[in-house]
């Protein structure tokens, strides 16, 4: 019994689970003893400075949630999978980790056994799903090795059908059929495409167009973040008041402390990104190893960026149409929806690129702006109205929720279909 | 020797070309060192060679170590030219 329960202890540190499968995974590809021993430790440290950059944001988004249900008598979300993730952590930490894992294992019977041989390889949306599942698994009423087995399930089965839904849109605009779309969100992306279709005429590609290179600057995404959270914060304090803002800031000026609090936020997501860094580092390479021997052949699926240059225009013109679309929503959602759903910088950027990418592929430039538009007007919409599906503010968290169109999706369809079976 | 590979949030794509050097190295029998960081970090690293994409190349302009910049980041043959090249000299 004793070492039972020692055992169990053990697998309830999430930091020593992804050592331990760092660990396996080194030790399968026959990695040097130093090698097993500075991967693991280096997955353990990457996991923990992980968790003290989620405390951060957590802290950081307090403050902010405070003065936005002052100022506007509604709720303000940042919507950020890997944030989110790591700050339900505490306790869903060990779950997220196991199901990343066996959901891995099944990803690979599956590429193996059927004729969809897809490996999805971008480590820290195997991550995010996986406490996706986790979460939304824990709030259906499961637990334990069921809440586990289920999450797995649904996200192995996932890991090969998302970028077989995209694999045919992949193939036109990388002219090839070696490598698949790894990214939740896919789907959405290649759906706006084809909304897109319709406004375009294929003949006429972005690439025709100049856009001026001063446009750059976004690529720092802790730059872009910054200024983005800055305003955001700002404003709200600026619409709450000085009374509410001066009891959250103490002797500080509560414009002033609102600027730090919006950095401490993206400080905080710079930490965190640092250590899921760290861990991914050495089990990503670890799963693609393995994932070699057991599916040979199969096609990596990889994440968003691989496809801007064959069209770094449409990247421009898709990025843009989706930050105004997602304004325009952004602002609606504050008069239709339940929550409202706050500009995201890096969804917009990386999903928004990527329909002008798709759209222009399909119907050149026409198409790439209506496919961003698309994309980023649904996409704030989506968020706000799938929100109260699943309640986040159980594990202390406030102000944040999912961002991934496909994860979002795959979790309406689950609570839809658990309530026809009465869960 | 140390390598450092750059992209925009240091997660996805910076890993994917460290996975694809590590395979590349291993073809051309050398080894190195390699991490993967964000803009942000790359200023604070010490590196023998930086790799990126293209898409990179204007915000990494200010650094002074050798770098090599890919177009098509599916296409290994590309990484395995400019690597054999920056060996050769």
């Amino acid at each position: 019994m004793e070492i039972v329960n020692f055992i169990s202890m053990i697998l309830s540190e999430p930091a020593i689970i992804l050592g331990l499968v760092a660990a396996l995974g080194l030790i399968a590809l026959h990695k040097s003893f130093s090698d097993i021993l500075i991967g693991t430790i280096k997955t353990i440290l990457g996991f923990l400075i992980l968790t003290g950059g989620s405390g951060i944001i957590v802290n950081a988004l307090i403050p902010f949630s405070t003065m936005f249900q002052e100022a506007f008598q509604l709720t303000g979300i940042v919507a950020e999978d890997n944030s989110l993730v790591a700050a339900v952590s505490s306790f869903l930490g060990s779950q997220t980790a196991m199901i990343m894992v066996f959901a891995f294992l099944i990803n690979l019977i599956l590429a193996r056994i059927t004729p969809y041989k897809y490996v999805f390889l971008t480590g820290h949306m195997i991550w995010s799903f996986a406490g996706t599942m986790a979460i939304l698994f824990d709030q259906m009423g499961f637990a334990g090795w069921k809440l586990v087995l289920l999450g797995s399930i649904v996200e192995g089965v996932c890991m090969v059908i998302f970028p077989a839904i995209s694999q045919p849109i992949v193939r036109k605009v990388t002219g090839s059929d070696e490598v698949a779309f790894g990214f939740w969100g896919s789907s959405w992306i290649t759906l706006s495409a084809w909304v897109g279709k319709f406004f375009g005429n294929p003949d006429e590609s972005a690439e025709e167009i100049n856009v001026p290179k001063g446009l750059d600057f976004f690529r720092d995404m802790s730059i872009f973040m910054s200024i983005v959270m800055v305003i955001i914060y700002v404003v709200t304090a600026l619409f709450a008041g000085p009374e509410i803002g001066s009891k959250l800031s103490g002797n500080q000026n509560y414009i002033i402390y609102s600027v730090i609090q919006a950095l401490t936020f993206v400080a905080g997501v710079l930490v965190l990104l640092q250590g899921v860094r760290m861990f991914l580092g050495e089990i990503i390479p670890a799963f693609k190893g393995i994932s070699e021997y057991i599916v040979p052949g199969a096609k990596p699926a990889l994440d968003v960026p691989i496809f801007y240059s064959y069209s770094p225009t449409a990247v421009v013109l898709g990025f843009i149409s989706a930050v105004i679309g997602s304004l325009i929503a952004t602002f609606l959602t504050r008069f239709i929806a339940p929550v409202v759903v706050l500009p995201s910088v890096i969804g917009m950027f990386f999903m928004g690129a990527a329909a002008g990418v798709f759209g222009n592929i399909l119907g050149g430039r026409k198409a790439s702006l209506v496919a961003g538009f698309f994309l980023g007007f649904t996409w704030p919409l989506m968020v706000a109205f799938a929100y109260p599906l699943l309640d986040v503010t159980k594990y202390g968290v406030q102000g944040l929720w999912f961002a991934s169109p496909d994860a979002i999706l795959v979790v309406v369809i689950i609570k839809c279909l658990g309530k026809l079976f009465g869960i | 020797m140390k390598i450092i590979t750059v992209c925009g949030m240091g997660l996805g794509t910076s890993l994917m070309m460290k996975m694809n050097i590590e395979s590349v190295l291993k073809k051309l029998g050398k080894s190195a060192q390699i991490d993967n960081v964000d803009l942000g970090s790359i200023k604070g690293v010490d590196a023998d060679l930086i790799i990126a994409s293209k898409e990179m190349e204007t915000r990494l302009n200010s650094l002074k170590c050798p770098k090599i910049f890919i177009n098509n980041l599916i296409d290994q043959s590309e990484l395995e030219q400019k690597l054999r090249d920056f060996f050769k000299n």
